[in-house]
């Protein structure tokens, strides 16, 4: 057992200080994205921090032109889930990307992005 | 588990409607009712299904409400909420129910209101059925998710724009002959392939819209059903889950919850693909019917944009997908909408669909998926 939990609210003030967090499963070895009480490959829990690079490739990606409440003034926008090199993915806005750039397969680095209280993850150019 | 059939079911116009959600499912319960031939006080349960009623009308505890308004207020009412699959979760409870001997007759469905609220509001509510943490601040919309799925389907199989536009061409022209559809009207593969981007690679035309409209279905026991004059029989009902988060799917491709869903039912049913005469599956956007034509194993995987284009998904080819307009032309109440499939697999099995009938029908199929995929719905359904 183990007391060295990432909930959410630590992973993402992780994010806001530049780093992404993971955790791996000492009884299978199974890596997964916080937060995760049960392994959901072993059932066991025995969780160590293990920080992640924030380097990897585009797995797919999509413009956003039409955008929820609170977006509206920010479209055109791109969003992408991201294989890390660890072998885990994350979604996340990419920035500083021409969009029409973008294409499954290009290499990004993880970014912070904070905008008033809210953090999330974000990618750039590699 | 008891036998289960399907006696009766209701569904309102579906489009814009100035009702609460609890009215509409009403009005839809009440022609349930007429339709199952059946004494009101009869239910001995309510399952309701909808999404969105804390966000867009202020309103919870819609169970005992929606049985209010109905006039049959001391019936035990739960809501049920599983994204998009709503009302198809509450309908596999209600099959249990009924299959464990608790009651005879249940009243099962679901509504849904939204056109009232602003585009940009639905927007942000539907999207509260996507992860709040690692999802939502991105602004990932729904379009957004399938958007993400189209991309990886086009990279692996090199499924085309043009390939999912006719699936929007074909919903359409099927929706002409659903007199309670949202639109009834044609539409052009020029006109789809013209219509704005909402979220790369999904046009404004590859997505159904935002619709306001009730559904309801009467579920009874074998004892019961053999006194109606045309029972359809429940043969299978599964539902499947899969993770929550988009980064943790694997495969951006597929649906594994809709594969395993389907396995599910097949096997209650002892049935397979080769034996589903009609299907009424969950085509929120182009791509999410190619992939569920896939995944309930119509066509191989990366095969369904072509199937598509080959007309095999039209009423009079192989497999008839979505008569009823599905959800892009008939709309997609989405509290309402697995209900609503049933019924029209229901009037389908029944012989009853008139101008968009499938000749000859005897077991169809209903797939809702709920959300960013995490959940699916499939039923299996059989007339005598």
């Amino acid at each position: 057992m183990t007391d060295d939990v990432v909930t959410l609210q630590r992973f993402f003030a992780e994010v806001r200080a530049g780093r992404l967090t993971g955790i791996r499963c000492r009884e299978c070895g199974e890596l997964t994205i916080p937060p995760k009480e049960l392994c959901a490959a072993c059932g066991k829990r025995a969780w160590d921090t293990v920080p992640l690079k924030g380097d990897g490739t585009i797995s797919s990606y999509t413009v956003i032109r039409v955008a929820p409440r609170g977006h509206t003034g920010e479209t055109p926008y791109a969003v992408a889930v991201v294989q890390l090199s660890e072998g885990v993915s994350l979604l996340g806005r990419v920035v500083e990307v021409p969009l029409e750039s973008l294409r499954v397969g290009l290499a990004v680095r993880f970014r912070p992005l904070v905008v008033g209280e809210q953090t999330m993850v974000g990618f750039g150019p590699a | 588990m008891r036998r289960v059939a399907v006696i009766g079911v209701g569904v309102t116009r579906f489009g814009k409607h100035d009702r609460s959600s609890a009215e509409l499912f009403a009005e839809a319960a009440r022609d349930a009712i007429i339709d199952a031939e059946i004494e009101p006080r009869a239910i001995q349960a309510l399952y309701y299904g909808n999404v969105t009623g804390g966000e867009s009308e202020r309103q919870l505890h819609m169970g005992p409400l929606a049985a209010t308004i109905l006039g049959l207020p001391t019936v035990p009412s739960t809501r049920f909420e599983n994204a998009c699959a709503t009302s198809h979760a509450a309908f596999r409870h209600a099959v249990m129910e009924i299959g464990a001997g608790v009651s005879d007759v249940v009243l099962v469905g679901g509504a849904e209101r939204i056109l009232h609220v602003p585009t940009d509001h639905a927007t942000e509510f539907f999207a509260y059925c996507s992860d709040a943490a690692y999802e939502q601040p991105t602004g990932l919309t729904f379009p957004g998710v399938f958007a993400l799925i189209a991309r990886a389907h086009m990279e692996k199989y090199g499924t085309t724009e043009e390939q999912m536009a006719h699936v929007a061409v074909k919903n359409h022209r099927h929706g002409l002959h659903n007199p309670k559809a949202q639109f009834q009207k044609e539409i052009s593969l020029e006109t789809v392939l013209k219509s704005a981007y909402v979220a790369d690679p999904l046009k404004l035309l590859d997505c159904c819209p935002f619709t306001d409209g009730g559904a309801a279905v009467i579920l009874a026991s074998e004892e019961v059903a053999r006194r109606h004059r045309r029972p359809i029989w429940v043969l299978g009902t599964h539902a499947a889950t899969d993770t929550m988060f988009m980064h943790e799917k694997r495969d951006l491709a597929r649906v594994p919850a809709t594969e395993r869903a389907a396995a599910g039912a097949y096997r209650q049913a002892g049935r397979g693909p080769g034996d589903v005469d009609v299907v009424e599956l969950h085509d929120c956007f182009t791509i999410a019917e190619i992939v569920a034509t896939e995944g309930l194993g119509f066509f191989e995987p990366g095969t369904g944009g072509m199937a598509a284009e080959k007309g095999w998904t039209s009423v009079g080819g192989k497999i008839p997908v979505n008569p009823s307009g599905g959800l892009k032309a008939k709309g997609h109440p989405i509290g309402a909408t697995g209900a609503a499939q049933i019924a029209e697999i229901v009037t389908q099995l029944r012989g009853e669909a008139g101008p968009r009938q499938v000749e000859g029908a005897r077991t169809g199929l209903t797939h809702t998926l709920g959300g960013n995929t995490a959940t699916v719905l499939v039923s299996l359904f059989g007339c005598d």
